[in-house]
């Protein structure tokens, strides 16, 4: 018992100032009478005032007072309530209210003790939000898989998912998954990971990465099972797309017919494609490094083009193939990264060789085609010129032996014409089949559509046209083919002044217009005569169409789309009937033939 | 024996048109002539003839075009058509175009041979 003593006697003496918790002893008048030092911290100076004052800060009674109602019916309560603190904070605190009675029965004081809740309950908000804000989804299952708690995210996700089973809510199973990682954490107790494909309430395809994590209860047994699963959806769209692309990219740069060389940011070669090998004559295995390169390609082209920013471009240089051989290749180098970011280089080169071949080859398979069509179209025309010599047959024939001397004049007519109208046929189309190579020499583009005014001035003035050609004071010479240039005009401007002499109201003007629009020369040639209607349009370019009955051999303008065509230009036109016709030939500066003496020097 | 049938003879050459003329000039018809499409659709609607013959490349527009004007037009519909052209493959390319309408009574290519072409007139005449 002695032993005891000193126990009891510190519970005597020391337990009520001691003890963490506010201790306060309030007498029927609401004042406090006694109350600890875990009370004065918390609450402040309390002698003489009365509880409503010290707890709350308030002049009067409470409205709800929970002593009064302690005091009637000598109940001990719990209640959580506010009130501030001696710094005036806010606090949040449980008050455990006890009646004390006296010898008769009466209550004349009440025990209040109060335990200061604040913090815990900023925590337990704080971790509230972070369970629900946490960038994943938090599930608690048990050992049934029975979803128990779940978080924010996990339910706009999925729904209300409570106390459902984990399969049926995330997969749709009727059963518990094979591959269950929350069932290896149940065994073992450890924390694992795994790969598993969700269903969102919306029926959406989730790819989750699930960690598993244990939640230990009191007697260590894990009873339950906290799976925390981050949406890996979109980051495996993007490895896929960036799969592709890469995928894309490797076939690209394989298969270009464009060699691709590439640096990384230490000067390793890293791509130097099958198009690049034929172009140095690398062999297959041979390694070429920086230095290899820097002695390939023109000296300085990889420090320069690395350096940036824009790209560096050399439309033609000849280079050394790796065993001797010189060509002449197109070299774009470009530098790879951000503006203070180096992350490497690349090179493109074109083998101009091969693309001058190639456009030749193209050319050429235009012109047969061409020349295909036409053969097909002059079947046509000698129909028509037979059918037309045959009938000059039937007139002179049945002229004869009926005695109509009308239809033996007619029929000499029609012998002579359509005689005349074979020759021509035949010089056009010969002219056509010749296919000569284009004779590009420098000229003035302006010269050429002058002479053509020149050639043509009597022809306008006697039918009663005007004839002009607007042009600037000079243009820069292109290399064009004279003769072929001068009979695309004179077509031009022909067909023109037929159309206003067979115009209803009469075309009175034919303007020729040169000049130089975004790196190409244009040539326009404009009639206020008769004009043409869809139709015609339509087949103004094809083989033997003419609207001039026998006065045309239907190949004029054919021969005019071809010659600018040679030209690497194009020809297009806009009509409208009774309004007139603009022709309108486009030479492209940059696509113009070579000049003949480079090609004779080249090729001969 | 003048058979008294009007012909409408459609062909922008003017030495076709000449020579079909004479043709079929000497078969007893009485002949009207136009150099268009259009031009031949207007002499078929104020003249009625018995026959039309035309050709398909024309420059104001397509004997076809012609061809379904005068079919879709109830007063002429039921006037007769050979076709004469020169194209190669015109014939299937030109019923091709008529969309369902039954095609032309008759087809005759270039060079035209001349007691043919009499023949498959009669024949359609008489029809």
């Amino acid at each position: 018992m002695s032993s005891m003593d000193p126990v009891k006697e510190w519970l005597n003496k020391h337990l009520f100032s001691e003890v963490p918790i506010s201790i306060a002893v309030i007498d029927r008048d609401f004042h406090i009478v006694k109350a600890n030092d875990a009370f004065e911290k918390t609450f402040g100076e309390w002698r003489n005032r009365k509880c409503y004052d010290v707890y709350k800060d308030r002049d009067t009674r409470c409205e709800r007072c929970n002593a009064e109602v302690a005091f009637e019916d000598g109940i001990a309560r719990i209640n959580e309530e506010v009130g501030y603190n001696t710094k005036g904070v806010f606090t949040r605190y449980i008050k455990h209210t006890s009646p004390v009675r006296g010898e008769n029965g009466d209550i004349p004081y009440l025990i209040e003790m109060s335990l200061d809740i604040t913090e815990l309950e900023k925590m337990r908000k704080e971790y509230q939000l972070l369970f629900d804000l946490v960038p994943c989804s938090i599930l608690v299952i048990n050992r049934d898989f029975q979803i128990v708690r779940f978080n924010k995210r996990a339910g706009d996700l999925l729904g209300d998912i409570s106390g459902k089973y984990c399969f049926e809510m995330l997969k749709g199973k009727e059963h518990r998954c094979v591959q269950c990682t929350a069932r290896h954490t149940f065994s073992d107790g450890k924390i694992h990971t795994g790969h598993h494909t969700w269903t969102s309430s919306d029926h959406k395809e989730i790819h989750s990465l699930v960690t598993t994590v244990p939640l230990p209860s009191e007697d260590h047994q894990v009873d339950l099972v906290m799976e925390m699963a981050v949406d890996v959806s979109e980051t495996l769209k993007l490895e896929e797309e960036l799969k592709i692309a890469y995928t894309f990219m490797e076939a690209m740069i394989a298969t270009s017919m464009d060699g691709i060389i590439a640096l990384d940011k230490e000067g390793t070669v890293t791509i130097f494609n099958r198009a690049a090998r034929k172009i140095f004559n690398s062999p297959r295995h041979n390694i070429i490094t920086k230095s290899d390169l820097e002695n390939l390609l023109p000296p300085g082209f990889i420090q320069q083009a690395s350096m940036g920013p824009a790209h560096l471009y050399i439309p033609e240089i000849e280079i050394t193939t790796l065993d001797g051989e010189k060509k002449f290749v197109r070299l774009i180098g470009v530098r790879i990264g951000t503006a203070d970011h180096y992350l490497g280089m690349a090179v493109t080169i074109q083998d101009l060789q091969v693309i001058k071949k190639l456009e030749h080859e193209k050319l050429e398979a235009e012109r047969l085609a061409a020349v295909g069509q036409t053969v097909a179209g002059l079947a046509h025309g000698v129909k028509n010129l037979i059918t037309a010599l045959e009938g000059a047959l039937y007139m002179l024939n049945t002229g004869i032996t009926k005695g109509r001397i009308d239809r033996v004049t007619k029929g000499m007519d029609m012998l002579d014409r359509n005689i005349n109208r074979v020759s021509m046929f035949v010089k056009t189309f010969l002219d056509f089949s010749k296919g000569r190579e284009i004779r590009a020499k420098l000229n003035n583009p302006i010269d050429i559509a002058n002479e053509v005014v020149e050639l043509y001035k009597q022809k306008a003035k006697e039918s009663g046209i005007t004839l002009t050609h607007e042009h600037p004071d000079d243009l820069k010479p292109a290399p064009i083919d004279y003769e072929r240039m001068h009979e695309c005009l004179t077509n031009l401007v022909g067909n023109a002044i037929d159309a206003c002499r067979v115009s209803e109201g009469g075309g009175t003007h034919v303007k020729i217009r040169t000049f130089e629009k975004d790196d190409a020369i244009v040539y326009e040639v404009i009639d206020d005569g008769v004009g043409m209607d869809y139709e015609v349009k339509r087949k103004v370019f094809t083989s033997f169409f003419t609207t001039k009955g026998l006065g045309g051999t239907g190949l004029g303008l054919l021969m005019t789309k071809k010659n600018v065509q040679e030209h690497g230009g194009t020809i297009h036109l806009e009509s409208e009937p009774g309004k007139g016709t603009t022709f309108r030939i486009t030479l492209p500066r940059n696509q113009l033939p070579q000049l003949m003496d480079n090609n004779d020097a080249q090729q001969k | 024996m003048p058979n008294k049938n009007k012909i409408l003879i459609v062909d922008d050459e003017l030495d076709v048109l000449d020579y079909l003329s004479a043709v079929f000039e000497d078969d007893g018809y009485e002949i009207i002539t136009a150099t268009g499409g259009k031009e031949a659709f207007e002499l078929a609607r104020t003249h009625r003839p018995d026959l039309i013959t035309m050709d398909i490349t024309m420059p104001d527009q397509t004997g076809a075009k012609t061809f379904l004007d005068l079919k879709n037009d109830p007063a002429l519909k039921q006037i007769p058509v050979i076709v004469i052209t020169a194209t190669v493959n015109s014939e299937q390319s030109f019923r091709d175009l008529l969309d369902g309408i039954p095609g032309p009574e008759g087809f005759i290519k270039k060079p035209v041979n001349t007691g043919e072409l009499i023949n498959l007139a009669r024949k359609i005449v008489a029809a």
